[in-house]
């Protein structure tokens, strides 16, 4: 089981590299899907989630760059690929990884026709856009760039690692509309964010009135680092305290806070549906072990003005260097605070609409495989839908897509996904369930599979569940 | 008809996700990735007149004057780690009608001399000043020496001095930093 679990994540972090669940959404062959859209489809009358095996979802990505860009086993230096990626790359290009994993998912249909389910997960989600000005001036320095005002204002990064608790209800309240929502509580293990972030750097020749050959200008900086749950780890020596000090967090231990997601699905005729969801409508309240940083302030260095001061033997000068390293400080003031704040999560917006033919009737007179009663079609077109709020403005991603129920035990997705990752992102789900397990997997970017050093995203979610259809 | 499209489809998948690569890269090559940033910083300046030369109150001439500056950063670990070159760069300003000798003596922490380095600066006119400009290029073994340093001494020597001398002495100068890493 270690050496499966280990695969497993091996495999994962192979592939590791959106955090669209293109695939997964309206999938509702997958209990899962409900993590989607709380208003979608429920087929089933039950499902647990195999403990820590019922959704393992990993994705990641570069927009701007893929391994292989940088890597490729080809001649030429890699610095110079590098150097390429770099003036190649804008500020809006951004380094993505999310995980998640759940560690219970349940749900059932009580008497009165609602699903109700509830469950844990873990999520880790980082974003960092690429401070292209920054970039250019570790790698090339400042002599090739004099009068060039650096961005100071590209950093742009956040990050988490949460804990989420939810319980959520779903109900189709006529014979076309299905509503439903989840209710999560968030409990944020460690978090940080970088944003909002503004000045420039430059260098520039002194005019023949400058004290020296150059001006060296910071100019209307303000850069901030607020970070929750990170002070107290660095005060902990040793290791084994830092990982129950992360551990007693995960369980409403962290910096609590609190969400919703709504979703809906409505039946416009017999063929034609409309879904959308809302997920993550919330904020988590750091107050327990905050610290945030910010540096702010206006300077212009010209380096170190000697005066020669009349000396008797012995005296010692000026301290310059300290004189000079104070009046840096003054001027570019850098104040550490312990303020609580408040952090918005993420909104994740999905749609869909779709078009169904064929029906799909699996089980004879007791149509069991459809507890709420909808018509079942065997095949669905249709678009969808997806934008995620990121520090720097949404992000959308637009995905036409194929679902079929092949058999009452085999179900498959195809899906074609325009992001900004790529134009041309094919994935692939399925949904088995053998007995009463059902097992899911999907993954995206399908046509680099045979070499994904060359993809700039991939995701991919797993699972096992018990599904129970009838008593 | 269904279990036979069952097993191709999970076997397909089973294959894409085993048979997924990450083809025609070289990951060793990280190793070989270089920073090589070329920094332009400034270093010291200062003015300096003519009566800086002359004591009037008991009527010497004074022939040099000398201060010193800490350089924290030159010596610094990482410094010393990635410095492959520095370029000093000094323009000298002067309309004293005197010759100079200017001598940069970088001392480590314990005061011994690590790297030292000069230059004659021309003589110039109060209406007239003269610009001499001086460049010294540390690299190879040299940068070894200087990177032990963290101050530099400056003494300006005039060859000789009077109470009716006029002018100014003016230095800029920075300092180019080839680093690698």
């Amino acid at each position: 089981m270690r050496y499966f679990l280990t695969y497993i994540l091996c495999l994962v972090g192979v592939l590791a590299m959106g955090q669209n669940k293109q695939i997964l959404y309206g999938f509702d062959a997958v209990p899962q899907s409900l993590m989607l859209n709380p208003g979608s489809h429920v087929t089933q009358k039950k499902h647990f989630g195999v403990p820590f095996l019922s959704q393992i979802h990993v994705n990641g990505g570069a927009s701007g760059v893929t391994a292989y860009d940088i890597f490729k086993d080809e001649a030429g230096s890699i610095n110079d690929r590098i150097r390429t990626a770099i003036f190649e790359m804008d500020n809006t290009d951004f380094f993505t990884v999310t995980q998640q994993l759940e560690l219970i998912n349940f749900g059932w249909r009580a008497r009165n026709e609602i699903y109700f389910s509830g469950g844990i997960f873990q999520e880790l989600d980082f974003i960092s856009y690429f401070p292209k000005d920054l970039a250019i001036l570790a790698w090339e320095g400042n002599r090739d760039y004099l009068d060039y005002p650096f961005n100071l204002g590209e950093i742009s990064a956040t990050g988490d690692l949460t804990t989420v608790f939810h319980f959520g209800v779903n109900k189709k309240i006529s014979k076309r509309l299905t509503l439903g929502s989840r209710l999560k509580i968030y409990s944020s293990m460690i978090s940080f964010r970088s944003v909002d972030n503004r000045g420039t750097f430059t260098t520039s020749l002194g005019g023949p009135d400058a004290e020296n050959i150059y001006e060296h200008t910071i100019q209307n900086a303000d850069l901030n680092l607020q970070t929750s749950g990170y002070a107290s780890l660095t005060d902990s020596e040793n290791s084994g305290d830092v990982t129950s000090d992360i551990l007693g967090r995960a369980l409403f231990g962290g910096n609590l806070g609190v969400g919703v997601d709504i979703g809906m699905n409505y039946e416009i005729n017999d063929a034609w549906s409309f879904s959308a969801s809302a997920l993550d409508v919330g904020a988590i309240f750091h107050t327990k072990d905050v610290e945030n940083y910010r540096a702010h302030g206006t300077y212009t260095l010209d380096g170190i003005n000697l005066i020669f001061p009349p000396l008797s033997d012995g005296e010692a000068t000026l301290p310059y260097y300290d004189n000079l390293e104070d009046e840096i400080k003054n001027e570019l003031a850098l104040d550490t605070l312990t303020t609580s704040y408040t952090q918005l999560r993420p909104l994740k917006f999905n749609a869909s609409i779709t078009y169904g033919f064929g029906i799909f009737n699996s089980s004879g007179p007791c149509d069991c495989l459809n507890m709420d009663g909808s018509q079942l079609h065997k095949q669905n077109v249709g678009l969808q839908f997806y934008s995620i709020f990121r520090p720097q403005g949404p992000q959308m991603a637009g995905t036409l897509f194929y679902y079929r129920r092949i058999s009452n035990f085999l179900s498959a997705k195809a899906t074609y996904t325009v992001d900004s990752f790529s134009s041309s992102n094919v994935g692939l789900g399925i949904a088995a369930d053998i007995g009463k397990v059902n097992f899911y997997l999907a993954a995206d970017n399908l046509l680099r599979y045979n070499n994904l050093a060359k993809a700039k995203s991939v995701s991919l979610q797993l699972g096992f569940n018990i599904k129970i259809d009838d008593e | 008809m269904n279990k036979a499209l069952l097993q191709p489809i999970v076997v397909i998948c089973i294959c894409l996700f085993f048979t997924s690569c990450v083809r025609d890269t070289d990951f060793n090559q990280a190793e070989d990735v270089a920073l090589t940033p070329i920094i332009e910083l400034d270093l010291i300046y200062f003015n300096l007149s003519a009566n800086n030369f002359y004591d009037s109150i008991n009527s010497n001439p004074i022939l040099s004057v000398t201060d010193t500056t800490e350089i924290r950063f030159l010596n610094d670990g990482e410094l010393q780690d990635r410095l492959q070159k520095a370029e000093f760069y000094f323009k000298f300003t002067n309309s004293i009608p005197r010759n100079f000798q200017v001598d940069f003596q970088f001392l480590s922490e314990t005061n011994d001399t690590a790297y030292v380095a000069g230059t004659r600066v021309d003589e110039g006119q109060p209406a007239t000043p003269v610009i001499t400009e001086y460049t010294e290029i540390v690299e190879n073994a040299d940068i070894f020496k200087l990177t032990q340093a963290n101050k530099v001494v400056v003494t300006v020597a005039i060859d000789s001095s009077s109470q009716n001398l006029e002018g100014d002495l003016n230095l800029k100068s920075k300092t180019t930093y080839f680093l690698q890493n």
